[in-house]
């Protein structure tokens, strides 16, 4: 009785395993093997394989679609923001974890607290915002948006990470004479560097993928993120189906390679944002 | 931490500390700017001009509650209200409970949970509006995948799973149903910090491996879950991708949401109804969160 139990839980536990699996990788498998199949295949045989491997549908893609601008306005906005964002927040949370002055708690709880706001209930104020700075239609408006987004759990993290650091390292560099810049630059950060990472995996991640706003903000060709080129590319070409799976399979890839070789720190990461402000 | 004497730099430091005062405001200024171009003023904007009428072209004239009554006796909106409430309630029980149930079973540790983690997460490292798609493949009537395959077993099959009346709704749910990894994450990270005596004790003491569950573990995620629980519904209170890039709200409005009426207002130019539905989003999740708070006694410590 008893091995029997053990043996139905561990069949429980083996089912679940594989079901996760299953529902995780094979919808991506399918979209990638319809990628390399003919029209004809696609709608004849869902499940079969491809009669033959050949990359001339990407290359196709590339060279007579946007793609590679696509490619580039997605890096540049999720990039940029990433990066300028990561040094505005580790300032921020540099200072609110290893000083005091009047107003630190008060900053920091505002600061946080936006977790709690819901990002499309600020649509208009946004939209507007960027109209007013000129910057609508324009791939570096959506990227001055992308700045704010990470903006609660970048400080969290990162002032819990500068915390973590000693003080008695501050007060060293004190004595030996550094100035504040330096403390910061050359002793603090490279030490946070695991908070740097988490924060900066996530914003990226979260940037990269990001529609809600990149589709309000731009109107033309030249200014579309990847997200945004698909939904355009499956509604205008509705009827070629290789080209659509193939289209889904570029603006996919770049994730789940970045996935690939950070695996430890993307869920690092991902837990973080059940961080509570 | 251990208790020091009195430091006897005390006076220098903080005399450091106020020579260096400009320098604070100074790294603090970028997240400010930040915080006041993106949070404070749009959050105070979108509370003063839901009580206006405002076309963003003319300046805005108050008119008092009618956005909220035009709101609250629009067939859609309510629509999108029982939607949010249906599908909160999805992702509180059905969503929240899969994914700890995951983690459970992660945490045993059997052959392939470190597989199956990593595999897990895939699905939220690529963008949801793609995820979207990819689903709007699957579902396809012509060559999607799930109708070719009960078409193995019923040949005359035949539902366009995202357009048509019961099935759209449960369409748009099943693209995020299952995909808790972020539930599991946080509650995985809960039963390791359990510390491993506790766990022995209860053996030690006659608990079954479900007791141990029930009475031990269980109770001690408690706020790991609440989280999850707090996550999963505030990603529904803004669900764009899933159901614009699939039914955007059809057939009818059968699959409507806040967001999508939200933008379609901006995109008419009724700023004034589309930040009340601004506001209204806001207070349900503030709501929601305090809701939450509450039943699971987050504010307790267990250690």
């Amino acid at each position: 009785m008893l091995t029997f139990k053990k043996g139905l839980s561990r069949g429980i536990i083996y089912f679940l395993e594989i079901f996760v699996i299953v529902i995780s990788i094979f919808p991506l498998l399918w979209v990638l093997i319809s990628a390399f199949k003919t029209n004809g295949e696609i709608l004849g045989n869902p499940l079969g394989l491809p009669s033959s491997i050949s990359f001339d549908t990407f290359v196709h893609l590339f060279e007579n679609y946007n793609f590679p601008q696509y490619f580039v306005n997605s890096l540049l906005a999720a990039g940029v923001s990433t990066a300028a964002s990561l040094l505005f927040y580790a300032m921020g949370g540099y200072v609110l974890a290893k000083y005091k002055f009047p107003g630190r708690t008060l900053l920091f709880t505002l600061f946080t607290v936006t977790l709690l706001v819901p990002a499309h209930s600020k649509t208009q104020p946004i939209f507007t915002l960027i109209m007013q700075l000129g910057l609508f239609d324009n791939i570096w408006g959506v990227t001055l948006v992308y700045l704010s987004t990470g903006m609660a759990m970048s400080i969290f993290v990162l002032r819990a990470g500068f915390m973590a650091i000693p003080k008695s390292l501050d007060e060293a560099a004190i004595v030996d004479g550094a100035g504040f810049i330096r403390i910061f630059w050359s002793i603090n950060l490279p030490l946070a560097k695991s908070a740097l990472t988490t924060a900066g995996i996530l914003m990226f991640l979260n940037n990269w993928n990001e529609y809600y706003y990149a589709s309000l903000l731009t109107m033309s060709d030249s200014q579309r993120t990847l997200p945004i080129a698909l939904s355009y590319f499956t509604s205008e070409f509705s009827y070629n189906y290789t080209q659509l799976f193939a289209a889904l399979v570029i603006v996919v890839l770049p994730g789940i390679i970045l996935y690939i070789f950070a695996q430890e720190q993307v869920q690092v990461s991902m837990a973080s944002t059940g961080i509570k402000g | 931490m251990k208790k020091r004497p009195a430091r006897t730099n005390r006076m220098p430091k903080n005399h450091w500390e106020r020579k260096n005062y400009k320098w604070i405001y100074l790294f603090l200024l970028p997240t400010v700017i930040i915080f006041l171009m993106f949070y404070m003023v749009p959050i105070i904007q979108v509370f003063v001009t839901s009580f206006t009428r405002w076309d963003g072209f003319n300046s805005p004239a108050f008119s008092g509650l009618t956005n909220y009554i035009n709101l609250f006796t629009s067939g859609s909106f309510l629509i999108s209200l029982k939607n949010l409430f249906l599908w909160a309630l999805i992702a509180m029980f059905l969503h929240v409970g899969f994914g700890t149930v995951i983690a459970f079973v992660l945490y045993q540790r059997k052959r392939g949970w470190k597989v199956t983690r990593a595999v897990f997460m895939i699905p939220n490292v690529i963008s949801a509006a793609a995820w979207a798609m990819i689903y709007r493949f699957f579902f396809n009537n012509n060559y999607g995948i799930l109708n070719s395959v009960i078409r193995k077993i019923n040949p005359d099959f035949d539902v366009q799973w995202f357009y048509q009346s019961p099935w759209a709704f449960w369409a748009v749910t099943l693209t995020w149903l299952f995909y808790a990894v972020i539930v599991t994450l946080l509650v995985f990270g809960d039963l390791m910090n359990i510390p491993q005596e506790l766990n022995e004790a209860a053996i030690i003491d006659g608990a079954s491996g479900w007791q141990l569950i029930r009475y031990i573990q269980l109770p001690l995620c408690r706020s790991a879950i609440a989280t999850g629980v707090i996550c999963s519904i505030t990603s529904r209170i803004t669900m764009y991708e899933q159901i614009s890039l699939t039914t955007s709200g059809g057939p009818g409005n059968d699959t409507m949401s806040l967001p999508i009426l939200l933008v379609n207002a901006v995109t008419d130019y009724r700023y004034g109804y589309a930040n009340a539905i601004g506001v209204v989003m806001f207070v349900i999740g503030l709501v929601m969160m305090g809701i939450i708070n509450k039943a699971f006694r987050m504010n307790e410590t267990d250690y």
